[in-house]
């Protein structure tokens, strides 16, 4: 099948065919899944106390209109309440791909009326038997929610389970019968899959249970008489070669504890098996776990596999049919090709259609229905094809083949459709794509190379720009990058500094005192050059203040608090009482009194004076260690 | 008068480019004229002049590359086709014509080194050297400002995830630019240039031959031993042969 242009997204819902319905009336419901591969396994129903349910198959229809492909899938069950009441139908889980979808909940009212009186199976015997004639009268029973059911493998040879395989060696994608039959001799309700049968690598298909007459017989074993009932069956469709083991599953059940005496062995067969027994007997739940299952699937033969096979394996019928023989040019002519038969249905593909150079050929439908016959699954798959003739004069639509293993003979078996013949007459209308067809087409001419050589010369002048792009972009970066690593040294020396500053004050005027004796000289050399009068006074107060900052500073002395005295006793215990240079210091002391009481008669070379001792303390202080 | 000194000073500056891009265009026009109208040989030798006035400009490799196909000189064409690719790696011409051109040399080398010594050759032949370090210095440029943040925001959290991200990307990209200067600078591709070439146990004409090879055959320079180079095949043969046998792909 070509894929679709649009695939619609998945929509999931169920419904029931009536609401209102009376005890032991069916109802049918229909779960619907659109716009999902039509490739899903039938959704499984929680057990309901009161309402017995049945799968009864499955159809799939899948449609092109313009362009979007449509598929719905729909999953049927019959519903047949065993109790008066309202019931809730929760929400049902439907797996599509890993996605899993939920319906809506759905209600049901169940009335009294004819069957209201036996009522007594609503548990579900096993077949879940809708028949109300095998039925004793009684009130209906439900199973109370929250059981503690016993495990009780091979413990009691009163009951058990034998899941039994029609075949152990098949072949692939042949159809393989999985018959669930129960061995019991008690009083004995069916209860449904505790654990489902674990089945992966198996195309599924359950057996609808809704036959009135159940299969149960009488039957002797190891000397003791049992009653056996089928109570599931399942078709399964090995999709790959190899040893496989299917873990069956548990099944639950309830019994009364006692079994029967042999005795009362017939009567109790007639009458209460799978019927419910009576009310208000004491019953106890039992787990029954039958042993796992061995296969061996055998791939299908590599020898006189036709072209054509696609992997059906069964028996099929083939019939086609055309609508029109006789056409305009570029008017479609329909094929409808019908596969029937026993097998893997749902799974077969459309035949190949053989390419047709007067044609366009397009996908139109594919529809499928199945259907269950005793033990087996079978079905009808039918596809369209639509052909729509280039040229005029008589054509035909070739034969189709549809190839497919038959397990039974063990050999391949291909069918073709008949030579349809059509008489094309001539148009002048051109070729217009079918809009629903859109998409669908089966052949369209590949585009191939003819030959090989090397590409044609670049004949654009190349642009210095983009030549060059990425080398300037490099460049940018480079120095960008150098000059925020600069920046970032810089504010990682002056963090460092700031932490060290904030921890040790006088470190940081220690540090810092150049640095303001610098600016101050600056300002004082800018003071010295001035001629106003007034200058010259403020030129001296200022050095003094500039040589108490940077001495106080220096040995982290209070700057306000700090006297002459003590400056001159710090500086006479660093250089010594007798150093040259203690004495320009206390000559600069002596330059700025009288600068300040002589009211401005200092000479200039005075400033000079100050200025290079100012400037030489510092020099010195700066060079001394400490 | 300051403004118009400047205008005078870039002008100046630009004028020999501008004047060179006229010529080089004028010579690549010509060049693809001859090629058009079938005079390979003399397109050749306009596009090897224009590759030795441009040495960054990969259409200029590439079109020689193609003269050289129609001139039938195989392994010059292939060691253009490498130059070009050596500077415009995602060229799809350039791929698809080194292509073409491999498959009509007479011998062929199969390739049976490791997947991921494969795969680490492709993806680093998908990008040029400048690009990778371009890569690695954007990559710092934003960790830097990471860093300078830190401090100009008054010391938040410098070793923040984000800065752990770009941290992480840093080390990454730094790894693909050691990789690719290893790739350019350490492992030197050559394309053997004559029709026959000998590689030999050693390195000189006494030494038995070790194998034969012919032109186009791409080679690792992994020695050097006066005028012999000893070589790699990517089967993992390999041997001696005369410089004068090979050329480097080098731009």
């Amino acid at each position: 099948m070509a894929p679709s242009l649009q695939a619609e997204e998945v929509r999931v819902s169920a419904s029931l065919n009536k609401r209102v319905v009376q005890v032991g009336e069916e109802v049918r419901l229909n779960i619907r899944i659109s716009g999902a591969n039509t490739n899903l396994q039938a959704p499984r129903l929680a057990q309901l106390a009161g309402v017995e349910a049945y799968y009864t198959g499955r159809a799939s229809h899948i449609a092109f209109v313009n362009g979007v492909s449509s598929s719905n899938v729909e999953f049927n069950y019959t519903l047949i309440p065993r109790a008066i009441g309202h019931f809730t139908l929760n929400p049902i889980d439907v797996q599509v791909g890993q996605s899993v979808f939920q319906t809506e909940a759905l209600e049901i009212e169940v009335s009294g009326g004819q069957s209201q009186a036996v009522g007594s199976q609503s548990q579900g015997p096993a077949q879940r038997v809708p028949s109300q004639s095998q039925m004793p009268p009684s009130v209906p029973q439900a199973v109370p929610q929250d059981q503690v059911f016993s495990a009780s493998p091979g413990t009691d040879d009163n009951i058990f389970v034998q899941a039994v395989v029609d075949r152990k060696t098949l072949y692939q994608n042949e159809q393989m019968l999985l018959t669930y039959s129960l061995y019991t001799r008690y009083d004995t309700r069916y209860e449904g899959f505790d654990k489902e049968p674990e089945t992966s690598g198996f195309w599924i298909e359950e057996f609808p249970m809704v036959d009135r007459d159940v299969p149960r017989e009488t039957v002797r074993m190891n000397g003791k008489r049992y009653v056996k009932a089928d109570v599931k069956k399942l078709a399964l469709f090995p999709t790959a070669p190899g040893n496989y083991t299917i873990q069956p599953g548990t099944l639950k059940v309830s019994i009364r504890e006692e079994p029967q005496g042999s005795n009362a062995f017939d009567e109790f067969f007639s009458d209460s098996f799978f019927t419910g027994g009576a009310f208000f007997a004491r019953r106890q739940n039992r787990l029954l776990v039958p042993p796992p299952i061995q296969l061996v699937v055998k791939p299908l033969p590599e020898n006189g596999k036709p072209a054509s096979f696609q992997g059906a394996v069964g028996a099929f019928r083939l019939s086609a049919t055309i609508d029109k023989d006789k056409v305009k040019q570029n008017e479609p002519v329909t094929l409808k090709m019908v596969i029937e038969g026993e097998g893997n249905i749902e799974t077969i593909t459309r035949p190949k259609v053989p390419v047709l150079t007067g044609f366009k050929t397009y996908d139109a439908d594919t529809n499928s229905k199945l259907f269950q016959a005793e033990n087996v699954i079978g079905g009808t798959k039918s596809f369209e094809i639509v052909f729509i003739p280039k040229e005029e004069g008589s054509s035909f639509v070739p034969p189709i083949e549809f190839s497919f293993f038959d397990p039974r003979q063990e050999k391949y078996v291909t069918l073709k459709t008949p030579n349809f013949p059509i008489q094309v007459e001539h148009s002048d209308q051109n070729f217009q794509m079918p809009q629903e067809l859109a998409g669908n087409a089966i052949f369209q001419k590949q585009v191939k190379s003819e030959g090989k050589d090397i590409r044609y010369i670049d004949e654009k002048v190349p642009e210095a720009f983009s030549a060059h792009a990425v080398d300037w972009i490099y460049t940018i970066l480079l120095w960008g990058d150098l000059l925020l690593l600069a920046f970032l040294l810089l504010l990682w020396m002056k963090d460092r500094q700031d932490r060290l500053f904030s921890k040790d004050q006088a470190l940081r005027r220690r540090k810092t005192a150049r640095g303001a004796a610098s600016a101050n000289m600056n300002r004082l050399k800018k003071l010295a050059h001035s001629s106003k009068e007034e200058d010259d006074v403020a030129f001296f107060v200022e050095l003094e203040k500039a040589m108490i900052q940077y001495l106080a500073d220096k040995w982290n002395l209070s700057t306000y608090g700090v006297t002459r005295q003590d400056l001159e006793e710090t500086l006479t215990a660093h250089f010594g009482a007798e150093d040259a240079h203690l004495k320009d210091v206390f000559e600069l002391y002596r330059l700025c009194d009288e600068s300040r009481f002589g009211k401005g008669s200092v000479p200039q070379a005075s400033k000079k004076i100050g200025l290079k001792i100012f400037q030489d303390t510092v020099n010195r202080i700066e060079r001394m260690r400490k | 008068m300051k403004r118009l000194t400047w205008l005078l000073l870039i002008a100046l500056w630009f004028a020999p480019a501008v004047c060179t891009g006229a010529e080089t265009a004028k010579i690549f026009q010509e060049a693809n004229t001859s090629y058009r109208t079938g005079d390979h040989a003399k397109a050749a030798e306009l596009y090897e002049s224009l590759t030795e006035r441009e040495p960054g400009v990969a259409t200029f490799y590439y079109n020689l590359a193609n003269t050289y196909v129609r001139l039938g000189k195989l392994s010059r064409a292939i060691l253009n086709y490498e130059k070009a690719l050596r500077l415009d790696p995602r060229n799809g011409d350039v791929r698809e014509n080194l292509r073409y051109t491999r498959g009509l040399l007479e011998y062929r080398v199969e390739d049976t080194r490791n997947w991921y010594l494969k795969a680490t050759e492709v993806v680093l032949k998908y990008v040029t050297e400048r690009e990778v370090f371009a890569v690695v210095l954007a990559v710092l440029f934003v960790f830097l400002i990471g860093g300078i943040l830190f401090f100009l925001n008054g010391r938040g959290v410098f070793w923040n995830p984000w800065q752990q991200f770009v941290f992480v990307v840093l080390l990454l990209a730094a790894l693909v630019a050691f990789g690719k200067q290893v790739q350019s600078n350490v492992i030197r591709d050559a394309i053997v240039m004559q029709k026959e070439c000998e590689a030999r146990y050693g390195p000189s004409e006494h030494d038995q031959v070790a194998f034969r090879m012919g032109e186009g055959i791409k080679v690792f320079v992994m020695d050097r031993r006066e005028d012999w180079s000893r070589v790699l095949l990517t089967n993992g043969e390999s041997g001696w042969v005369k410089d004068s046998d090979i050329a480097e792909v080098k731009v």
